[in-house]
């Protein structure tokens, strides 16, 4: 448990975020998930100001996932706290230590890392579809015609794509799988979704080997 | 309608003390309430002492003030003295960008450029509400913006990653910085292939998640010379350095800025539907005016300076009616996570705090907003309420759809109006436009786009690299 707060507290970030509280409460008063949740900004603050360690670590267990990040209570807070950024980097711990919170929040999410991740885009118009969200109603496309035709009528080419939300190059693909990799996102990744985590490795492979052979190609087009 | 509307802030001091407040607002036993914790207790306040304690929120934190404190750096300073130190490279906006200047929260000069713009996508935008970049791309063209040239849209670029970090904490700040630091060098760079300078297009951001994300991101770089140097080598390896050096934009600038400073040529030059008589209320997307809050956009002459201008002024210039509502500050309720797997929040959210204030209060033909988490989540979440007996609906754009719209653009065509669930039918017809004629056409249209007749607003082989 204090290896988790010592590593909140050692993120450079800690000390742009934190810096004291008055509990005036404006940060809560306005934060959307304290509507609806057992959620506070004002308790995570206070949380970490006092450095009250077991607490920390139950709120890491499933309060800091209400966070929307709208960052309303960054704006608002007269001392320049920024509970939102704080959860931000309650989160990437709560990975780093591989918490079961983590895990179970965030297998729903699957969908849109696994887009993110190869691709580079994280929504595509594959995703919107009433299959996907039931409660979005029959009209998510208010016109007949299938998704491929209704994408290639948008008068931009770059757009007019069904499984990204716009065509990306594959040497950009390649370059994302590099960040990925040179930054630990991956490793997080294999942290939380192990089985999500071999999918995304083997496409990442198959995409560094289709930019290999167009390399190829390309050279000898050029010797030509 | 609610006693808490604007200027008119529960002043009775109603809901002071414990116990005293109506049903349907929190707290009506006195005893705390979910989101306060446990350690919670009632003020007891007196309503006078309650009135003053509302009245210093209503003039501190509900209106603008400018803190103009030494406590807050100018990144751009920093950024300055680095590039005088030869550790990066600016990425200048220059005369030949012809930017117009703005204030921001804190005061501060803004350059917004007009021209030669590198148009750095929106994931969310391009994948659901399409109609953002064709609208932008639209305007672009009417002002005679030659594609190539005064802008560029290639497929040379990726999301900004920012919401799949801000919904699920996988990522972090090292690989923010380099997705940031890669897809501004391809900026930086973009225009030699056409035959220009390195600089020469410049980073209009569509999304105000990537817009807040870079900012914040930016102002790490530029204080930690640890960051700095990790990125780096992630930066070398791609082959995204000049001269061995970052290359970071002076300012970061979203779509809705250059339409703010395009507002009054869009409307003097191109405007050809009188929209006096549409109801228009603003929701301007968190990431845009919360992060990094001093370098938002604000004009005395919009709504008293006390909201961020861009689309209010928008909707100002084309003479449309700006209707004021209590929760304008209020998120979408979008959450980045939440949309996916917590959609009960954020439409209940949505519908609550937004949808049903914007047509209760403000009785709005339409809701304005300038991002594509915000337009998703209050254009979607719409049709679900009728489950609970919510029957509020509103169609929900881009400023720059509504801009299009009232200068003759096809909503299907050009709006691309047809991706959203909210109804957008009405506003149409209140603005003298055929919904049913323009559809028609557009599913002729179709059957041409079918048999691969395909009408484009630039040269397509443009998206690939290809010459004008």
């Amino acid at each position: 448990m204090q290896q988790i707060f010592d590593d909140i507290r050692g993120d450079f970030r800690y000390d742009h975020e934190l810096n004291g509280c008055l509990n005036c409460g404006i940060c809560t008063a306005t934060c959307p998930s304290a509507q609806f949740y057992d959620y506070s900004p004002r308790e995570i603050v206070q949380l970490l100001w006092t450095e009250n360690v077991e607490q920390i670590y139950d709120a890491m267990q499933e309060k800091i996932w209400a966070c929307a990040q709208c960052m309303t209570c960054a704006a608002r807070c007269p001392f320049k706290n920024s509970p939102g950024g704080l959860v931000a980097i309650m989160r990437e711990v709560a990975i780093k230590h591989e918490m079961q919170s983590a895990k179970d929040v965030l297998r729903p999410f699957g969908r849109v890392m696994l887009k993110l991740i190869t691709t580079g885009n994280q929504l595509s118009p594959d995703m919107i579809q009433p299959d996907h969200f039931p409660d979005w109603g029959p009209n998510i496309q208010k016109v007949e015609g299938d998704l491929r035709i209704l994408r290639k009528a948008i008068p931009v080419k770059t757009l007019q794509t069904v499984e990204t939300a716009w065509e990306v190059s594959l040497k950009t693909s390649v370059e994302m799988y590099t960040i990925w990799e040179m930054t630990g996102v991956l490793k997080s990744l294999e942290l939380m979704d192990e089985n999500l985590f071999d999918v995304i490795e083997d496409f990442i492979d198959e995409k560094r080997e289709d930019y290999e052979d167009w390399l190829e190609e390309q050279e000898e087009e050029d010797d030509e | 309608m609610s006693e808490q509307t604007p200027g008119n802030h529960n002043q009775n001091g109603e809901g002071a003390g414990a116990g005293t407040m109506k049903p349907g607002y929190h707290n009506t036993d006195g005893q705390g309430i979910a989101g306060h914790g446990s350690f919670f207790q009632a003020t007891d306040l007196s309503k006078e002492d309650a009135i003053k304690a509302t009245d210093w929120v209503r003039k501190h934190v509900d209106r603008r003030t400018v803190d103009l404190g030494d406590r807050m750096d100018d990144v751009r300073e920093h950024m300055y003295e680095l590039e005088k130190d030869g550790q990066i490279i600016i990425h200048r906006i220059e005369d030949q960008h012809e930017p117009m200047s703005v204030k921001t929260l804190f005061g501060w000069d803004k350059k917004v450029p007009t021209k030669q713009l590198w148009h750095h996508k929106s994931c969310g935008q391009c994948g659901n509400i399409p109609g953002y970049p064709t609208s932008l791309l639209w305007f672009m063209n009417k002002f005679g913006f030659e594609p190539g040239k005064d802008y560029l849209d290639e497929t040379d670029q990726t999301s900004c990653t920012a919401w799949n970090y801000h919904g699920s904490g996988i990522g972090n700040v090292e690989s923010l910085a380099a997705v940031f630091l890669r897809n501004f060098h391809q900026a930086y760079v973009s225009g030699k292939q056409h035959g220009h300078e390195l600089g020469h297009f410049y980073p209009l951001v569509h999304c105000g998640t990537s817009f807040g994300n870079y900012k914040e991101i930016r102002k790490y770089l530029v204080e930690s010379a640890e960051l700095r140097e990790k990125v780096t080598k992630i930066l070398g390896k791609l082959g995204r350095l000049v001269d061995g050096k970052l290359v970071i934009p002076e300012e970061v600038i979203h779509y809705s800025e250059w339409v703010h400073v395009m507002r009054n040529r869009i409307a003097s030059e191109l405007q050809t539907i009188d929209v006096s008589n549409i109801r228009t209320t603003a929701h301007v997307a968190c990431h845009y005016y919360k992060m990094v809050h001093e370098d938002a956009v604000y004009d005395p002459s919009v709504l008293g300076g006390n909201r961020t201008a861009i689309i209010t002024s928008t909707a100002q210039a084309l003479g449309a009616q700006v209707i004021d509502y209590s929760t304008w500050y209020d998120c979408c309720g979008f959450g980045f996570r939440h949309i996916i797997s917590e959609r009960e929040f954020t439409r209940s959210f949505t519908m609550d705090r937004k949808i049903r204030v914007a047509r209760e209060e403000a009785n709005a033909d339409v809701m304005l907003a300038n991002d594509t988490g915000c337009v998703t989540t209050m254009d979607k979440n719409q049709w679900i309420g009728k489950a609970h007996n919510q029957n509020f609906q509103i169609p929900i754009m881009a400023e720059v759809q509504f801009a299009a719209l009232a200068c003759g653009a096809d909503p299907f065509k050009i709006v691309q109006l047809q991706w959203h669930a909210s109804p957008c039918e009405d506003l149409v017809e209140k603005m003298g436009i055929s919904w049913d004629e323009a559809k028609k056409t557009f599913q002729e249209y179709l059957k041409e786009v079918e048999a691969g007749n395909i009408e484009y607003l630039y040269n397509p082989e443009l998206a690939y690299g290809g010459k004008v």
